[in-house]
């Protein structure tokens, strides 16, 4: 799929060089600071939906499997297969034991490897979508967390859109006694159903461990 | 005009509302007036609720981040938790603190004596 690919690139070509700006085609991914909210990077539904704000020079690493790292830093590889190895090895039943804390919509999550999450309704973002969370704000073990200030540097959290779905019914009830109002109106709020694939990059931070304690 | 009879057109609308308020208790499940008006007080309630809600949980998450961080230390508290968070920029809002203050205690403190120095 082109968008596929486009997503592949991208990656590739955050991982191979540094300061990789990416190519004037898809001219709305600027280099944007940290703070800025999803949002703007989801106007253009046709880009890639890879939603790398700041491409990161930190290859993932996957404790699960060792092939991907050593074929991207090998260097010339068909551009799919990262992506696709990504998505093996992350069935692989073995799971780090980690956790993050990452903000989407300006909302907070605790996040693990292998479970969803509902979120607010990420436009732009069609099922299975490899999306990459970067507002990383503490990633932890179980004896060291790496703390963020405001967010920890070159993490990310790999998640995978599952469903966009509408949330159950809530009955909005007004009523006014004595007074002869009520209006009743039902409202179902879009959100977006992600599972996590792994968190990455969180190793080179400085990590406060038990022994500190 | 031809005389209609009514049917079944209320005892439908009344067994919707009737589902609704099958689970009160008494007389507020079973008698049609009263489930009316039960019913009507409960989705006001739900309704005015739902914005206490995002304070009474706030409230918990306070009192449970207190709670932990009193322990660490002999005058320290919420307060100046808070406010060291603040000075040192750390983005962590009260509920995902207090949800690691239940799941892994160790890594509440590791963030209080990383914001204390």
């Amino acid at each position: 799929m082109a968008s596929c690919s486009a997503t592949s690139a991208l990656s590739l070509c955050s991982l191979l060089k540094l300061n990789c700006r990416v190519s004037p085609a898809h001219k709305n991914f600027p280099f944007l600071p940290l703070s800025v909210s999803r949002k703007r990077i989801l106007s253009p539904p046709s880009l890639s939906f890879s939603f790398k704000k700041n491409p990161r020079i930190a290859p993932p690493r996957f404790s699960e499997s060792e092939a991907p790292v050593i074929e991207v830093e090998a260097g010339p590889v068909p551009e799919s297969e990262p992506a696709q190895i990504v998505e093996t090895s992350s069935e692989v039943p073995k799971r780090e034991e980690v956790f993050a804390v990452v903000m989407i919509g300006s909302r907070q999550y605790i996040v693990f490897p292998g479970r969803f999450i509902y979120t607010q309704r990420l436009k732009g973002a069609n099922v299975d979508d490899k999306i990459i969370l970067n507002k990383v704000l503490l990633v932890g073990t179980k004896t060291s967390t790496h703390i963020g200030k405001p967010v920890v540097p070159n993490a990310a959290v790999h998640a995978v859109v599952e469903e966009q779905v509408l949330d159950k019914k809530v009955t909005v009830f007004k009523y006014k006694k004595k007074k002869k109002y009520r209006r009743n109106i039902g409202h179902r709020q879009p959100i977006t159903r992600i599972r996590i694939t792994g968190i990455t990059g969180y190793q080179d931070s400085p990590a406060v461990t038990l022994d500190s304690l | 005009m031809t005389r209609i009879r009514q049917g079944y057109i209320a005892r439908r609308r009344r067994a919707k509302i009737r589902l609704f308020a099958s689970s009160f208790r008494g007389a507020h499940s079973r008698l049609t007036r009263t489930i009316i008006q039960q019913r009507i007080r409960a989705l006001v309630s739900s309704h005015r609720d739902r914005d206490r809600q995002k304070r009474d949980f706030r409230r918990l998450w306070i009192t449970r981040i207190n709670a932990v961080i009193r322990e660490s230390g002999v005058s320290y508290s919420y307060s100046r938790f808070i406010h060291n968070l603040y000075k040192r920029q750390l983005l962590l809002n009260r509920k995902i603190l207090a949800q690691i203050a239940i799941f892994n205690r160790n890594c509440l403190y590791m963030i209080s004596n990383e914001i204390i120095k």
